[in-house]
């Protein structure tokens, strides 16, 4: 298992995916919050938790779609490029080669999480003080923003080898997480479901909580962490299981 | 088959399990049997040349062998086990399926390191293979920056990279020039004379019979013809005149 990890991880920093993603990352943490932060009229940042939906909450939402992504290439790049037949020769159990990826992919996840929350948390304050709008977040806040967003980052990679591991084919894998994160949930979960009901057992909406936004409607951060713990567990469980079982190519 | 060339181990004969042993293997996809029936084992120190038309079952049979497909019946033993029991895989088996199983973003000498990491071979021996194809000058660009049989040689250095005592070739000589697959031919045959065994599907029954101690041939499936390659040319047919009467589709 040891050996399994240290070749995922070498797989993930021995090309440029990593690295474009990453970028990816920062570009659009960067662009979203000073889009926001700048562009929102100053209604919309009367408390702290608006402050927080408004700009300050991006890093993790956008931490946790990159996390997703790379989790989900590093299953589904190997079966595109072929790749997957070498290491499922010299690792035949396949179950220990998926538990590698979600592990390494978790690490470099909780990088990006880190990365992605204080960029958010950095460019957001830069902007509303520049606005001379009061900051309303304290340094719990700030924390939990960090700290949260890195959690569900790294909990964010793990679901996404799992449906890398499902569904196997590169485009619908990346486009489906893309999707679910930043426009299905938000659907679900806004009037038409009604969040109080379902939408805030949701796995996008129990990254959000974490990370301690919207605390109104949303679960407490522990209760969160636990349910995208069970989210990523399954996630990962039920990849496994399908690629344990299915014929490769 | 069971057809040895005169013994160059110093095993005893009498303990000498095959090194690929298939008993009834079959492989349905829905209506069509990809393989079926198949039974044949292979013994140490042997190149044997797996011949068969297109879609007649080679690469599946292959792909069984090597765990990465499940039978739908039967079952195909390496070292008297299933493939995924064994040990050490990369140690006993060297495989190459397809000519181009690379990351086009990471460099040929990284897609050993990756695989070596997870085998738990040195690094030593990653530059070793590379020496041996020759690909030492390139290892540090990235695969696709590669010609067909830079590809077809890392390949090889892949499977190599365990130094395995069986290795498995998914027609290895496409793309290769003429001094690639003389190269090749020299090298299969170096490798089985040190006791170890090939197993080596191809479609050039030119430079089949040049290589190989023994072929067997499938059409559709099922085994038409297993025998060392003196006794089949025997006649004074060659390899091809043969190869076509025994896969010869019934006229329209
Ligand atoms: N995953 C699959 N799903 C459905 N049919 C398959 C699958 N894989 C192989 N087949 C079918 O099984 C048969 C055998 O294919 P296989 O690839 O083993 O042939 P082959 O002998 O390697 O041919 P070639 O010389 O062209 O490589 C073919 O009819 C092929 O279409
Ligand atoms: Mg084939």
């Amino acid at each position: 298992m040891k050996a399994a990890l240290r070749a995922e991880l070498f797989k993930q920093r021995s090309t440029r995916t990593v690295l474009g993603l990453f970028a990816a990352m920062v570009g659009l943490v960067l662009f979203v919050t000073l889009l926001h932060g700048l562009g929102l009229s100053a209604e919309n940042f009367d408390g702290t938790a608006e402050q927080i939906t408004a700009v300050f909450g991006w890093g993790e939402v956008l931490g946790a779609l990159f996390a997703a992504l790379l989790g989900a290439i590093s299953m589904t790049g190997e079966i595109r490029h072929g790749t997957i037949r070498p290491t499922f020769l010299v690792n035949p159990h396949r179950r220990s080669v998926v538990a590698a990826k979600v592990w390494a992919s978790m690490l470099i996840a909780t990088g990006f999480g880190l990365v992605a929350g204080a960029l958010a948390a950095g460019a957001g304050t830069a902007t509303l003080r520049a606005r001379g709008i009061d900051v309303r977040l304290d340094a719990g806040d700030y924390a939990l923003l960090v700290i949260g967003g890195a959690a569900a980052a790294a909990l964010w990679a793990a679901i996404g080898v799992g449906v890398g591991a499902l569904v196997r084919n590169q485009v619908p894998a990346l486009v489906g997480i893309t999707v679910w994160l930043l426009f299905v949930e938000n659907l679900l979960v806004g009037d038409i479901a009604g969040i109080d009901a379902v939408g805030r057992l949701l796995p996008a909406a129990a990254g959000r909580a974490i990370s301690g936004q919207a605390p109104e409607t949303l679960l407490a951060p522990a209760v969160a962490l636990v349910l995208l713990i069970l989210y990523a567990a399954a996630a990962a469980v039920a990849g496994s299981l399908a690629a344990s079982r299915r014929d490769v190519a | 088959m069971s057809a040895t060339r005169p013994a160059a181990t110093t095993t005893d004969p009498l303990s000498r399990e095959p090194v690929v042993k298939v008993t009834s293997l079959t492989k349905r996809y829905g209506e069509l049997v990809a393989v079926d029936d198949l039974t044949f084992s292979l013994e140490a120190g042997t190149v044997t040349g797996f011949l068969g038309p297109n879609g007649a079952g080679k690469t599946t049979t292959l792909r069984m062998l090597l765990g990465l497909a499940e039978p739908t019946g039967g079952e195909a033993l390496v070292f008297g086990r299933r493939y995924h029991e064994l040990d050490e895989p990369a140690r006993r088996v060297g495989a190459v399926l397809e000519s181009n199983d690379f990351d086009p973003g990471r460099s040929g000498g990284d897609h050993l390191r990756a695989l070596a990491l997870a085998a738990e071979i040195q690094q030593s021996r990653v530059d070793e293979v590379l020496e041996l194809v020759e690909l030492v000058a390139s290892a540090r660009r990235r695969v696709k920056t590669y010609s067909l049989g830079m590809r077809q040689r890392l390949g090889l250095a892949a499977a190599l990279l365990g130094d395995p005592e069986l290795l498995v070739l998914d027609e290895p000589a496409n793309g290769l020039d003429p001094v690639g697959v003389h190269w090749l031919r020299n090298f299969l045959r170096s490798f089985a004379e040190g006791g170890r065994t090939v197993l080596v599907s191809s479609h050039l029954l030119a430079e089949v019979a040049q290589a190989v101690d023994q072929v067997m041939i499938i059409d559709r499936g099922r085994l038409v013809a297993a025998a060392r390659l003196d006794e089949l040319t025997g006649t004074g047919q060659t390899l091809e005149e043969v190869y076509l009467e025994l896969t010869a589709r019934r006229a329209s």
